[in-house]
């Protein structure tokens, strides 16, 4: 393998897009313009961020660093606060998880010498922590929300029954954090099996021995396994609270009531 | 006991009712006139948007909020069990408080007119009328001063639904309860109820004694309600 693609290797990329655009040419699929735009789209996308990051690498580290995992924190906070718009304190809540983790993460990794505190290492395990925590947090938001209207008549018998908003929601903050944690376990349990991770097939193409790609490779996977329970957990935690009002009332019970006695006389 | 004063919230307009200690107050009328709305008001599931609820004399927010649903036990119309056994659902709410006492759950199965077997059974492999008893039960274990009851034997036989209004009467009568019960079987009306209140479109159209009002309507509404 050659130790870097030359601009004229990288030019023959496009047949590998010519394969589907042929594809939705013959079978007059209708989607040959936005396989071209969104190929387009992904490559200025890719060039960008690698401009920025060799940019980032060769600032000095105590300036690249934070200012880059800023930026990945905000981006991130916005892009899960979608999952849950119509809940309080959503983004704050989101921000403070995000910096919680990625601060603890970081520490851990340079405490224990796992990683060193230079831009090139740092900022992509870190995107790598703040993505998968980001994705996490956005799944326990949504399905709190289901569980919260599922269960919206059990709820109210506990608080009937003169339970603290705590404990009326314990059912659902245990399905909520079970549902985020089991496909973490599930591709624990699988790695390198079915798929060899992302990172370390990188590293193995950039010429990094195999027990070493490894070696690094499980940093990253248990620090996401980590981070990703912790965020999910943090969510969960932190929002249950915002579906009661300071009375023990569920929130815009109004709302729950309507439904829930419509589906009564139903 | 319970008293509403010029209450309103959502399709409950005006309302103004008071139910004594110890009275059987039967809450009947249409699907949708707002019945299973004013329970919730008096459990403090929702508050007044106006007007004023007072029980004991003071107001209803004087009292701490999960203090006053246990005393006030509530009902709901569906049974809500908890994931668990029949066993879990009982003892939930006297749990809270560490109130519960091992075999507490003899009483409260024979009090429903459950067998004792039942006891350990996962609550999804009881009938629509198990689950409703066991919801009567867990209401009953919070040993609460006035029951609310939302159709509470709309899912069972007469004859069963005969047999636990009669210990409803029991309880009343040995602990010196109040009870307001929402049903629209209207022999239950009659059997049970020492006082009516007939609600219609989110208000209480007449109130009366009991069977009294069912024999001698005033408005036409009930008059129309009863001829059905
Ligand atoms: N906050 C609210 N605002 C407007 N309508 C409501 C509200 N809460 C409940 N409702 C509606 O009011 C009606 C009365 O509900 P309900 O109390 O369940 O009546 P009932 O128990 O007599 O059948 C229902 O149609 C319900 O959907
Ligand atoms: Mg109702």
């Amino acid at each position: 393998m050659s130790p870097e693609i030359s601009n004229q290797s990288l030019l023959f990329l496009i047949v590998f897009v010519v394969v589907p655009l042929s594809l939705s040419y013959f079978y007059q699929l209708g989607m040959s313009r936005s396989i071209l735009t969104s190929s387009i789209r992904g490559t200025i996308q890719l060039f960008a961020i690698g401009y920025i990051l060799t940019f980032l690498f060769d600032l000095n580290a105590y300036i690249g660093i934070p200012l880059m995992i800023t930026v990945m924190i905000i981006i991130a906070s916005f892009h899960a606060r979608k999952k849950g718009r119509d809940l309080p304190y959503v983004l704050p809540t989101l921000l403070a998880g995000l910096i919680m983790i990625e601060v603890s993460v970081l520490s851990l990794w340079l405490l224990f010498d796992m990683v060193e505190f230079v831009p090139s290492e740092v900022i992509p395990m870190s995107g790598m922590v703040i993505g998968n925590s980001m994705v996490a947090m956005g799944l326990a938001l949504e399905r709190m929300k289901t569980e919260f209207a599922e269960n919206n008549g059990r709820i109210l018998a506990a608080l009937s029954l003169g339970a603290e908003p705590k404990q009326a929601s314990h059912l659902i903050v245990q399905r909520t954090l079970n549902a985020a944690l089991i496909p973490n376990v599930d591709r624990i349990k699988t790695i390198g099996l079915v798929q060899l991770p992302g990172m370390m097939t990188g590293l193995i193409l950039g010429g990094v021995a195999p027990i070493m790609a490894i070696k690094y490779q499980l940093v990253i996977s248990l620090s996401i396994f980590s981070s990703v329970s912790l965020s999910a957990m943090f969510v969960t935690l932190v929002m249950y609270k915002h579906f009661f009002t300071k009375d023990k009332q569920v929130l815009e019970s109004k709302e729950a009531f309507k439904e829930y006695s419509s589906r009564d006389n139903a | 006991m319970i008293e509403f004063k010029n209450v309103s919230y959502g399709p409950l307009k005006n309302i103004s009712l008071s139910v004594d200690k110890q009275e059987i107050a039967i809450l009947f009328g249409p699907s949708g006139s707002g019945k299973s709305t004013l329970l919730y008001l008096f459990n403090r599931l929702i508050d007044p948007e106006q007007g004023e609820i007072f029980y004991k004399g003071k107001p209803i927010d004087d009292f701490s909020i999960t203090g006053l649903r246990q005393n006030v036990g509530l009902l709901l119309q569906s049974p809500n069990l908890f994931p668990g056994s029949v066993l879990d659902n009982l003892k939930y709410g006297p749990s809270l408080t560490g109130s519960w006492k091992e075999g507490d759950e003899k009483r409260l199965l024979e009090y429903v007119q459950l067998p004792q077997d039942l006891r350990d059974r996962d609550v999804d492999h009881l009938s629509g009328g198990q689950q409703q008893r066991v919801s009567l039960a867990r209401t009953l274990a919070n040993e609460p001063e006035v029951l609310l009851l939302d159709e509470p034997t709309s899912a069972l036989d007469n004859n069963t639904a005969e047999e636990i209004e009669i210990v409803l009467k029991e309880l009343i009568e040995e602990k010196g309860l109040t009870m307001v019960m929402v049903t629209h079987q209207l022999d239950q009306v009659r059997r049970m109820g020492t006082k009516g209140m007939f609600m219609n479109e989110g208000t209480i159209q007449e109130t009366g004694g009991l069977p009294g009002m069912l024999d001698n309507p005033e408005t036409l509404e009930l008059k129309e309600y009863l001829e059905g």
